[in-house]
Parts: structure tokens; sequence; C-alpha cells
């Protein structure tokens, strides 16, 4: 199951095909990884169908319009191959459709590597092992930890500011000045009460001997073992079997130069 | 704890050779200059196995004080500082970092703000990790802390989710596993229910008997602590202790002074306190300002209010009570037209409460928040008074002569070109209720007014209302403190989606089961009739 592996590693995992896949230009090869997340997403995991396709649904609109941006505006590089139409005046051509629809698929890829990384790890755990395999320093760690303590509570804090404004009858004002000063009376109100919790949260952190100094023990001893290299083999293996295969097909470009 | 027990056998000392574990020597303390400090020249000592009660009015400086005590305060500010304290001879700027911390341990008053982590047990190990204790044995210390504070088998929850005196008691229990030599304890019960209150009392006692730990008491309202406290020292405005001394001794002889800086008196001792007064106003309400009929509410498919009817009439002073999550400022928001009903219907002057003009109905009806910070939308004092006047296109000159009035009712006149955030607790609090009278109101709803308040802003604020009273305004409250409901002409206790009852004070007092119920307790009146009975016997 992949919420057990070690979320460092996890990471790691995650982010060098990322990269990777940055640098490729071809549709083939994006889209064959595309299909392994999502094979590995499914087999390796208990992430419910329903909840994946609810976060990752947007990103089909941004990626298609991502592709849309990039057949209408690549640039010469990309732009090779005879004309498929015209639209305003703009030349479409097969390049700038390949190239396209590459981005897109390498942006379904981003998405879905790191919904595979989001909906398997627990933020806790995350922060513990970057302190404890990455030798993150504690005062940073425990400092985000804390802070995301907090998200809840601002939302509370915005509904209960809405309802004191409300009282006030704020949104009687009108045009788009009164909604700017609107903006302003929100956000120094929260910001006030933000610093204030952060500096409560800090001042008792220090009195219960929070020092930030990296040497301390750990409730939660994160280790890394044999099935989290394995995971981590899995996923640029993976990468690497799909390059492979998809230079010997021809297809594999990168960079606008094909291979 | 091994480490208390073992101390606490050694060392037999009586009353009459005090040793002193922390001292205070002409400690001051600013946090922009010298000239202007929060607290001047402080000298005093806190004795070994003692528990030391702090009193002084708020902006005082005594959290900050606390802060001071283990070296945590000036670095963490941009404060100064001069003179020296010491804790057992030493003086703290001697100690390592982190090491004083750990001898003097610190419970918050927020029980929202003092912890990083997300659950019981991650929450108590991170005190643990700090003291670098091996992770083998964490888990029975873990255990036995709960098992201390009574909550053992709470490990795996989550602490937001928590009721907030038992998020204070954890936080009691993190501070318990420095295993501390001085435990100081910064308000730590003002936003608890008064169950919860003494519940939280009652456990500082049996760990002060059980470890004999020296334990230092910041607090306003000292009529619950009264029975734990071996000594009180009383800081002034001026930012001087001025009484020091036994508990009862200390406000005999000093009675007159302490009125005058705005402390609370422990009620045997205050003879100004008239719960009659605000009963003058004639009782017999007849006009319905607003009605309520079979209400629910639902908020995420959770039922907070149900099949609920309810009316309150012209000029009455209602409480509303219950314990921590009944669902009492559900019900105050949605009376104010702030929340739509799930079910049922609200009416305000026999009309549908939605189906009334936004701006007639925000003129009609006040509703003051718990922290009036929410409610300040510009940038001076005159502004906001002036606000609600420029929106209804007022003419120049009513706005300046209501804005007049209401800053020199509220003595907010030297503070007319201030920033609303720069006020000090009370002038803030003031302002708030202040903005909600430039039309005088049918109703006025007030969520918690009163909590975090010292006895003078008490007293200014129960003034205000009585006028408003005269003038014919409704007002509801939504409180904790007993003896505020006690003032009230009518209560109406909320328990479990429902109102529990609804009558006058007087009658509730003798209902013990509805107190037991709603965790509420007696107003201090009652329970000093009985002397000698352990007041937590008075609670239910």
């Amino acid at each position: 199951m992949i919420s057990s592996i070690n979320p460092s590693i996890k990471a790691i995992a995650v982010l060098i095909p990322g990269i990777m896949l940055g640098f490729t230009f071809d549709v083939f090869t994006p889209l064959l990884y595309f299909i392994f997340i999502l094979i590995v997403t499914f087999t390796m995991s208990d992430i419910p169908i329903s909840k994946w396709l609810k976060f990752f649904s947007p990103f089909l609109i941004v990626a298609a319009s991502f592709a849309w941006m990039t057949i209408l505006y690549a640039n010469q590089t990309f732009s090779y191959g005879k004309v498929l139409f015209t639209i305003w005046g703009l030349e479409i051509t097969e390049g700038s459709v390949i190239t396209g629809c590459s981005l897109a698929l390498r942006s379904l890829c981003f998405v879905s590597l790191s919904l595979l990384f989001a909906l398997t790890t627990d933020s806790t755990k995350f922060m513990l092992s970057l302190m404890q395999q990455c030798k993150v320093p504690p005062k940073i760690t425990y400092g985000i930890l804390a802070g995301y303590r907090f998200l809840p509570s601002f939302r509370e804090e915005m509904e209960i500011l809405k309802q004191a404004h409300r009282i006030r009858g704020v949104h009687r004002t009108k045009g788009i000045k009164g909604k700017l000063q609107q903006l302003k009376r929100y956000s120094i109100p929260l910001l006030a009460s933000g610093i204030r919790k952060a500096e409560r949260v800090a001042i008792a952190m220090e009195s219960k001997g929070f020092t930030g100094e990296r040497e301390r023990t750990h409730f939660h001893q994160l280790t890394v073992q044999k099935k989290d290299w394995m995971f981590l083999a899995l996923l640029i293996g993976g990468l690497a079997v799909i390059y492979i295969t998809s230079y010997y097909l021809g297809y594999l470009n990168i960079f606008g130069k094909q291979f | 704890m091994d480490m208390h027990l073992e101390r606490s056998c050694k060392n037999n000392v009586n009353k009459g050779q005090r040793k002193p574990v922390l001292a205070v020597k002409d400690f001051s303390f600013s946090y922009e200059n010298l000239n202007k400090p929060l607290f001047h020249q402080l000298s005093f000592e806190l004795y070994e196995r003692e528990t030391t009660l702090l009193m002084g009015p708020s902006g005082s400086g005594k959290s900050s004080l606390a802060l001071c005590l283990n070296g945590l305060y000036p670095e963490a500010v941009e404060g100064t500082s001069s003179g020296s304290i010491f804790f057992r001879g030493k003086n703290i700027r001697d100690f390592h970092k982190g090491e004083i911390n750990q001898k003097i341990g610190i419970v918050f008053q927020d029980p929202d703000s003092q912890f990083c982590m997300l659950t019981v047990e991650d929450e108590l190990a991170f005190t643990l990790e700090n003291r670098k204790i091996p992770n083998a044995e964490m888990p029975k210390r873990i255990s036995a802390v709960l098992q201390q504070i009574g909550m053992d088998g709470f490990q795996k929850r989550k602490i937001h989710e928590l009721s907030g005196g038992q998020k204070q008691k954890i936080a009691l229990a993190s501070v318990l596993l420095l295993e501390p030599e001085l435990l100081i304890l910064d308000e730590p019960t003002a936003n608890l229910d008064p169950v919860s209150r003494l519940e939280f009392i009652r456990l500082i006692r049996s760990m002060q008997r059980q470890f004999r730990i020296t334990v230092f008491i910041i607090e306003h309202q000292i009529n619950d602590w009264f029975e734990i406290a071996d000594r009180v020292l009383v800081m002034g405005s001026n930012g001087r202790i001025i009484a020091d001394g036994e508990v009862n001794t200390v406000f005999s002889e000093n009675k007159n002074r302490l009125r005058e800086e705005g402390v609370f008196l422990p009620q045997q001792f205050d003879d100004c306190l008239n719960h009659q007064n605000s009963k003058s106003i004639p009782t017999s309400f007849d006009k319905v300002i607003i009605s309520i009929e079979n209400l629910s509410f639902k908020r995420n498919e959770q039922m907070i209010l149900k099949n609920m009817n309810l009316e309150i009439r012209h000029g009455e002073f209602v409480a509303i009570a219950g314990e921590n999550g009944a669902g009492k400022s559900t019900l105050l928001q949605l009376m104010a037209g702030l929340l739509k009903p799930t079910n049922g219907e609200i009416y305000f002057q026999d009309v549908f409460l939605h189906h009334w003009n936004e701006k007639e109905l925000r003129k009609r009806i006040g509703f003051v928040f718990q922290n009036p910070e929410h409610q300040f939308i510009t940038d001076t004092v005159y502004d906001e008074i002036t606000f609600g006047m420029k929106l209804n296109e007022e003419s120049e000159e009513k706005i300046k002569s209501t804005a007049n009035q209401l800053m020199q009712q509220f003595h907010l006149i030297k503070h007319r070109h201030s920033n609303p955030f720069s006020l000090s607790g009370g002038e803030k609090r003031r302002l708030s209720v202040a903005t909600m009278l430039d039309e005088t109101p049918d109703i006025l709803f007030f969520d918690e007014p009163t909590s975090g308040q010292d006895a003078q802003t008490m007293e200014e604020l129960m003034n205000i209302i009585e006028k408003l009273r005269e003038n014919g305004t409704s007002i509801v409250f939504v409180t904790h403190d007993m003896d505020i409901v006690d003032q009230v002409d009518r209560v109406i206790v909320l328990h479990q989606q429902k109102i529990i009852y609804d009558g006058i004070p007087d009658n509730l007092w003798g209902r013990k089961e509805i107190l037991k119920k709603a965790r509420l307790c007696l107003p201090y009146r009652m329970k000093s009739h009985d002397e000698g009975v352990p007041v937590y016997d008075l609670v239910y």
C-alpha cells in the first residue's frame, strides 16, 4: 500500500519522474506514463475512484486550455510539419498540435503524480519524515505543522468576520472602491489574529522546552525500508522502460529533438 | 513524576521557614522603552509548595510577567527589561536555552492556541521529545499522565474535537510531563464553562497536593480559586504590587484601594455588589418582539437546534446559558438573521425575519460579538461610530452630535482619532457596543460580552445596559457567567438541541438536575451561604 511508504522517499519518487517528463515533447511517452501512474494509483492504494476524479477533473480543463494555447502560439521549433488548418489567420501545423497534446498529457501526469502523493500521505508524518530522513531543521517542520492546524480556524474566523460586518451594514457599500475597502477590512483583522495566534503557539512550544535544536528523540520513528526503495525503483524504472520503448518506436522527442 | 514524589519526601518544610523557589528583584519590563514600563521595579518571591495568586486589572501586564518568569520574554518580543529573576538562587539568564522552560511550566489562557500537533498523544509526545526521553518510554509516560488528569483512553483523539475544558486538561498534562518545579497558570479557565472551570480547579488542587508542586496562578476572577490559594499578590494599573498577603487578610485590609483599581473582590468581601438593582425595572413584558416557531438548524448534517419554540418580549433582559457547544451562539445568530433556519420560522415584530429589508433590520437589531475586533471596519474611533449613520445618509449635524454624545457616554472622546485596534481590551469592548447605538435598536444581542473583562469594564457594560433598558431595548446575552445570569429577568438553558429551562433565574437555582445536565453552577452568592461545605458539592 502506498500510504505506508516513507513520505520523503515517496516525495522523491514522485518528483524525479515529474522533472524528467518535463523534457519530453512527444505525445507517446507522457501518454504511456500517465496510464502507468493510473495503474499504480488504483492497484496499489485505496483511494476511491470518485474521490480521485473529484480532484482530478478540474485539471482536465486546465490541461485542455494549455494545449489549445500551445497549439495556437507554438514557436518555430515546434511548428513543423504540414498545415492542418487555419484559424483567425493562424496556421495550425501538425507539429504544434503534437506539442500541445504533449503538454496537456504532461500536465495530467504531474497532477496524477501529485494526487498519488497528496491522497496517500499524512501531513504530520511527511513533516516528521522530512525532519528525520532529510534533516530539515525542527524549527521549520514544527512551524509548518503548527500553521497547518490553523487552517480550519481561519475559515471559521472569516465566517464570523462576514457576519460581524453584515451587522454593521458593510455589504451595503457600493462600487469597486467599496469592494476594495471591504477586502482591506477583512484582511487586517484576519492578519492581526493570525499573527497573534502564531505568536501564542510559538511561545507555548518554547515553554514546553522546544528549542529548535536537531537533537531530539522521536515518538514516531520513521524508517526507510526495502519496500520504500522498491517503490522508488518502480516509479523511476517505469519511466525508464517507457523512455526506451518510445525510443525504439521512434517517438521519443526531447526538447524538440527527435531521436 | 517520580522526581516530585522524591522531592516532597525529602523536603518537609513547614510554614515558618519558607524557602523561595523564585525571586524577582527590581524587575521592570516594557515593550517599547523603559520610560513607559508595563510593570515597574517588581520585587516578590514565590515559596516552595505554596499556591500564590496574582490579580490585577486587564492590561496591567500579568500575562507578560508570566512569560518573563520563565525567560521567554523579553527575547521573544521587542521588549526591554531591567532587574533580575532568580530560580533557586540562580539567575534565569544563566540557564541553558530550554532548560528553565522545563523547570517552570505554563498553562495558557486560550485553549485553541497552545498546541502544535493534531492528536493528544502527538502533543504529549512533543514535550517528551523536547526532553529527549527515549521513545520506548513515551507510551508509558503518556498513559500515566492521562490517568492522572482523568483522561486515559484519549491518546488517539484529535485535539480540536475536544471541549475547552478537555483541551486545558491536555495542556496541563503536557506541562506536567516536563516535571516542572513551578507551575504557572495564566487565566487557564477564562474560556471554560462553569463546571469545566471548577473541574479544572479541582484538578489543579489534587495535582498540587499529590506532587507538592509550587503553583503561581494569574487570574482576575478570584472567586473559584479562593479555596486553593495560600497567598495573594495584587498588581495595580501602575505596574506595581499594591497588595501582598494571606488570602483572608489581603482583601479586608486593602478593600477600597483594590476596588479603585478595578480588581474583582471575592464576593464575601464585596459589599458593593447589589444583585437587586437591575430588577428595579418593571417586569411585566407583554409585547412580543421575536417569536420562534418549530425552529431547527443543521450544520454539516449535524443537528444543532431541534424544534425550538421561543418568544422574546419588548424590554426583556434574557440570558442564554448552557455548556460549550450547546448551540447558544447559533441561536443568537439565527435570531439576528445572520443564519437561516433549516426548518421553522422566526418572526421579528410579527413579520418573517427574512422578509425584512436588510437595511431596516440592521437598524433595529444590534449584535455585539465576542471578539470586538471582528466588528471594526474603519481606521479611527470617530469613523467607526459614524459609519452606520453615514450609510444611512443622516445629516452632517446629526452625525456629529450623536457621535460626540456616544463618545462622551463611552469615555472614548480622547481616543476619537485613535485606530480601534490600538485601544485596550476594555475600550475595544466599549467601542463595539457604541457602534451599535447610533440608532436605538429594538433588540441588542451580546455573545459572551464578559469573558476576559475586568471588574471595571463589566460594571460599565452593565450600566450601559441599564440605560438601554430604560429606553425599552430588549437585551439578550449568551454567557457562562452565573453571576450575570443571576441579574437577568429570564434565563433560557439549552441542552442537546433543546430548551430545558425557561424562566426566572431564582427558580433555576433550585433545579439541581437541570444545572447538572447543562453543566452550570450556582451564582456565588448562593454558594457562600453554606460555609464549610466544599464548593464542589454545591455545583450539583
